[in-house]
């Protein structure tokens, strides 16, 4: 709601500053965004008068005028036609300052002298008419000062009104609010007219046939009206709300529904068949032409205003074409009603229109304001567009609204602000506020607020408003003892931050992407046919299509954020998000929400340093990463299996993680064609992807203990083993920790080789051993025989053969 | 050769003998290396050096005089030894100091450092101030039920109050929650007061311009009990932003509109770029908005079955991002999402 503040003070004094108000009005619920200087005119622009026109000689478009400006006679060229002699126009002076930052000098145009400028009310930047000279009212002071001529210096308050206050959504609105919060007195508009015509009864009529959806139609007729050009004062105050002016007739239901709040819908009378009104629910599928040219498709839920035939106007949100007021319209009918909220609601949504009217019906208009609108609207329009009024008034009107009774109880309501506010003051802030009061017994007041306060129904609302009016900062502060209640703290969440501090202390850092995806992710995973990856949720109304669907895996995200910052020039990356994928779920109200921890490494392992080299990394590297976050997690036991759960790693350079049963996550090098569908240009990238609650379930198993361990000396032997390219390393672990038993305290691997000496398809793998007794100092010879067998064992099971040297 | 004897013989002895070791120390003096040092060992202590030949002519002196020419001799002798080794050990010394002198300033070899992301951060900084105060944190679906992410909370089908918060629909019934409030009711459907909970996590609204993106983070809070006040709901949040932002930040509270709370209060802070002077960021108000918040509505007890003459209490909704960018300057909030490592490694 945009309002001028010389508006505003029409219906209440204010005698503080426009900052001032701004504060008051801001720290009693009406945030006032935005407030803007206004009518900042250039004091060289004066209020001349045109003594003569005539044409220049060597320009058509183009007059000569002589203006009188006070106190000197000037030429001034004037390129509009509208200017005439005898007229008050504003004009601009040598040195006076446009907007737009033009500064206005003596010049010749086409020969001709030009002392000035005539200006229209867009050059101002009063309005943004630009039909010609602005032609000022008769009576005003030649050589005065433009703006103290027209009163132009104002402000603009750009208020943002929360859903509860639709009485607020008009400047009488908010005069009655600063009249409570200031203790100035409100005064309202006053009505008076000649009612000359016909009776309205002789003419017209009006049926209501649905009194839910409009519990309230009332209309008045005027007669012989004259369209024209609103005057300056009611352009320019429908321009500063952000309000288009059309002509007299159209301005002055948009200047009442802005002044009161009332929306109003005046019709051509001579356009409604039967001269009549009709107020029902449309016709399923029938079709209507709003306003705004646009073809409607209507149904049973929209209420709709009818002639004697057919709908002119979608009751409460936009009228029709058919019956708009036109060039030709001579006699009016004004409609002025009050229609259910949620019919107006329901009725602008499945339309797709959010008009002024349709707005204020929504959230409520004051039922008991209606006559007061109409009766506004009929004067100004005798007023502004002459006529006649017809007698009387058409009011529906069936079932008188009464306003609740609430009782307000001053104790609780002091405990529950916490504050001792007295009853006295109780009273007084209600009573501001235009409540009916009365005292029912001592500790409760019986309270009836005004019909426009439709958001007051309970003794809660009471209580806001008394302490809106005291003020939330007059209110302690005070500390509530917490009681310590049932409570199990989510394990998710110290998992989060361990995963967290042990990445970042690899070298990951966390990103955080959105969570609706575009459905080609799936296909730039090369997800198969079934793969939970196509099983998206889509949204119905996203953004766009790269945001349409929830993410079905963590990878796509960080796909695009390494894709971007190779872009970037930063070709190493080390990523991770924590977060949730989501999976459709058919069978249930709602779909899966899995938590998801995902990484990518790319390019170089480390950047290249004064004191390294650098290589390209792989599957090692991301192994290592998840051993490090197993084994600070206190995993152990953890094993890997030629496995994965998605399609997007290379053949051979995969693995799964497990615990026993639970796949904690797989992980491996990304398939080139894969980077390439999602182009990123990078020559290796490795991912890790864990599945959180399988992880959780893991280390839920997997309590860490501490091992002793022994203090008598340990024994090292190495074994070299040539053994088959195929064969993998962690079995020969194994069976070296079951044949040496208890004695075997840990197993190292030191040196893989390949190398033509050894022949084709062939690797050595050498260990060191650690040999350790709790219970004793080993005997040499015991662990040589034990040796021994580990070797033969290991020959035996692998086909391996012992390395010389 | 003839024997040379008397007081004569051993004046001139002594004579050289103290000749030699002026001229060694003060040789000794102007020695550099140690290859130059060896030398002059070799030319005064050596088997054939100076003191060696002086020594061999001891011969010379008569019985009675060769104790006292021995006993200097030596004294000689070992101040010659001394110095030596003091001029060996200075020597050795700056040799190993400039064998080990390095450049401090080349870089150290740094393990590579991640970063955590700054909403990440702020998040749990959030979390902990309110833990710390006894308040537990709870979690829940972002994709949810229209029920719990507007009707249970007082925003009915058809009411304007919806407009308030652009929504993506995943069915007519299914949202992406739109704020982290449906927690309040998730968590009051299955516990009994005393309730002290924050949730935080992700929330959606089809929004998205300069200013806002369609997927942002907040941390709800919610107090119920006996006896709560509106007070308690001013010290509480005062004492959080004094946590977070320094006890020296202002702050206010405004009223403002909530389907869920009454009273509902906005809370601002003092503008932290222009300190409450008024500039483009804020408006010229000279404040920003940082968290909504307000008592509990009665309304919604009756959604949970908590009964709101005996029970009270308040709710409130931060937003990360907002906090995140007051925190540390950021005047962009794209910036937070595009994951950009020139953005992240500040962090």
């Amino acid at each position: 709601m945009k309002l001028s503040l010389n508006w505003l003070k029409e219906y209440v004094d204010i005698d503080i500053t426009p900052q001032e108000l701004s504060h008051i009005l801001t720290m009693a619920g009406l945030e006032v965004e935005e407030l803007e200087r206004l009518g900042d005119i250039s004091d060289r622009v004066i209020v001349a008068k045109v003594l003569s026109v005539e044409k220049h000689p060597k320009a058509d478009r183009l007059s000569l005028c002589n203006v009188d400006t006070g106190n000197s006679r000037v030429q001034v060229v004037c390129g509009a036609s509208n200017v005439k002699a005898g007229d008050l126009v504003p004009m601009a002076l040598p040195g006076a300052e446009l907007k737009g930052g033009i500064t206005i000098k003596e010049s010749k145009l086409r020969g001709e002298f030009s002392g000035g400028m005539l200006c229209a009310e867009d050059e101002l930047g009063l309005t943004d008419d630009h039909k010609g000279v602005m032609i000022l009212p008769e009576g005003l002071v030649i050589g005065d000062r433009l703006s103290d001529a027209l009163n132009l210096e104002d402000w603009s308050f750009d208020i943002s009104l929360t859903p509860n206050r639709p009485d607020c959504a008009s400047v009488i609105g908010i005069a009655r609010e600063v009249s409570a919060l200031t203790g100035k007195k409100m005064r309202l508009p006053e009505v008076q007219y000649r009612e000359e015509g016909a009776p309205i009864n002789e003419v017209t009529s009006i049926d209501v046939n649905d009194p839910k959806g409009c519990p309230r139609y009332a209309a008045g007729m005027i007669q012989n009206v004259t369209l024209k050009t609103s005057p300056f004062w009611m352009r320019y105050r429908l321009h500063v709300s952000g309000t288009r002016s059309k002509n007299n007739i159209v301005d002055i239901s948009n200047y009442v529904l802005l002044e009161t709040g009332q929306p109003l819908h005046t019709f051509d009378y001579e356009q409604l068949k039967e001269n009549r009104i009709v107020v029902a629910r449309a016709n399923e599928g029938e079709k209507f032409h709003t306003l705004d040219g646009q073809e409607r498709t209507l149904n049973k839920e929209h209420l709709m205003i009818c002639d004697g035939e057919k709908p002119v106007g979608v009751a409460g949100i936009m009228g029709g074409l058919n019956s708009e007021i036109s060039d030709n319209t001579t006699n009016i009918l004004i409609e002025s009603a009050y229609f259910n909220p949620v019919t107006i609601r329901r009725g602008a949504k499945s339309l797709g229109i959010s008009s002024e009217a349709s707005y204020r019906f929504e959230r409520g208009v004051d039922i008991e304001g209606v006559i007061f609108a109409l009766k506004r609207a009929l004067s100004l329009s005798l007023e502004l567009a002459g006529g006649v009024v017809n007698k009387g008034i058409i009011d529906v009107y069936p079932e008188k609204y009464s306003s609740p009774e609430i009782n307000l109880r001053i104790g609780k309501t002091n405990d529950f602000l916490g504050a001792s506010i007295a009853r006295q003051e109780m009273i007084s802030f209600l009573e501001a506020l235009q409540m009916n009061v009365t005292e029912k017994d001592a500790d409760t007041l019986k309270v009836i607020p005004p019909t426009y306060r439709v958001d007051i129904e309970r003794e809660i609302d009471l209580v806001e408003e008394v302490v809106r009016m005291y003020g939330y900062d007059n209110i302690a502060e005070t500390y509530p003892a917490i009681r310590p209640s049932e409570k199990k703290e989510l394990p998710v969440l110290g998992l989060h931050d361990s995963v967290c501090d042990i990445l970042a202390g690899t070298g990951f850092s966390e990103i955080i992407t959105f969570s609706f995806v575009s459905p080609e992710s799936a296909d730039q995973l090369d997800a198969g046919e079934n793969s939970t990856i196509r099983s998206f949720v889509n949204l119905m109304n996203p953004l766009t299509t790269e945001q349409s669907v929830m993410r079905t895996s963590l990878l796509p995200g960080l796909f695009t954020s390494v894709k971007e910052n190779i872009a970037h020039g930063e070709p190493n990356l080390k990523l991770f998000e924590w977060g949730k994928i989501y999976i459709r779920d058919d069978s249930a109200e709602l779909p899966i929400e899995k938590v998801t921890l995902t990484g990518v490494m790319c390019g170089n392992y480390s950047p290249k340093k004064w004191h390294n080299e650098t290589r390209l990394v792989d599957f090692f590297d991301i192994k290592g990463v998840v051993e490090v976050l197993l084994d600070s997690l206190g995993l152990a036991g953890y094993t890997f299996e030629r496995n994965a759960l998605s399609e997007v790693y290379d053949k051979n350079v995969f693995s799964n993680f497990c615990l026993g049963d639970i796949i904690i996550g797989s992980m491996g090098r990304i398939r080139n064609d894969v980077l390439e569908k999602n182009e990123i240009k990078t020559n290796s990238l490795c991912a890790f992807e864990i599945d959180v609650e399988n992880l959780l379930k893991a280390i839920a198993l997997n309590r860490f203990k501490f091992r002793a361990f022994g203090k008598y000396p340990a024994v090292f032997r190495d074994i070299s083993i040539i053994v088959d390219k195929k064969v993998e390393s962690m079995p020969i672990n194994s069976i070296i920790q079951r044949v040496g038993s208890d004695l075997v305290e840990s197993v190292e691997l030191f040196s893989v080789f390949e190398g033509e000496k050894l022949g084709s398809g062939k690797k050595a793998l050498s260990y060191r051993i650690c040999y350790r007794s709790n219970e004793g100092t080993l005997d040499g010879e015991l662990i040589n025989r034990l040796h021994e067998k580990v070797i033969d064992s290991i020959r035996e099971e692998t086909g391996g053969t012992l390395s010389e040297g | 050769m003839l024997k040379q004897t008397g007081p004569k013989n051993i004046m001139i002895m002594k004579q050289k003998l103290l000749e030699i070791r002026d001229r060694a120390l003060s040789e000794l003096d102007s020695i550099r290396d140690l290859d130059a040092l060896e030398k002059f060992r070799i030319e005064y202590l050596g088997k054939k050096g100076q003191i060696t030949s002086l020594m061999k002519q001891l011969g010379s002196l008569t019985k009675e005089e060769r104790p006292a020419f021995g006993k200097l001799a030596n004294e000689v002798k070992n101040g010659i030894i001394n110095s030596l080794e003091k001029a060996i050990g200075e020597l050795k010394g700056k040799e190993a100091d400039e064998k080990e002198l390095i450049d401090i300033t080349l870089p150290g070899r740094a393990p590579l450092r991640g970063h955590l992301h700054p909403i990440d951060q702020v998040n749990s900084e959030i979390c902990s101030i309110f833990v710390k105060m006894g308040y537990s944190i709870v979690k829940g679906p972002n994709i949810e039920l229209d029920y719990y992410n507007f009707e249970a909370l007082n925003f009915p089908k058809d009411h304007p109050a919806r407009d308030m918060q652009d929504t993506f629909y995943v069915s007519e019934n299914v949202v992406l929650r739109t704020h982290t409030s449906p927690m309040q009711i998730r968590t009051m459907e299955k516990q009994k007061p005393p309730v002290s909970i924050i949730a935080p996590g992700k929330v959606y609204r089809s929004d998205s311009d300069v200013s806002h993106t369609p997927m942002f983070h907040q941390v709800e809070g919610l107090l119920v009990d006996r006896g709560v006040t509106f007070g308690d709901l001013k010290g509480t949040l005062t004492s959080f932003i004094h946590h977070f932002f320094g006890s020296d930040v202002k702050l206010r509270f405004r009223p403002s509109f909530f389907p869920f709370t009454e009273p509902s209060a906005e809370v601002d802070i003092q503008c932290v770029i222009c300190r409450g002077k008024g500039c483009r960021t804020c408006s010229n108000s000279g404040w920003q908005e940082i968290l909504g918040s307000g008592m509990v509505d009665p309304g919604v007890y009756g959604f949970v079955g908590y009964d709101p003459e005996v029970y009270s209490g308040f709710a409130f909704g931060i937003g990360i991002e907002r906090m995140a960018m007051h925190k540390y300057g950021i005047n962009d909030i794209q910036l937070l999402f595009k994951n950009d490592m020139r953005f992240l490694k500040q962090f």
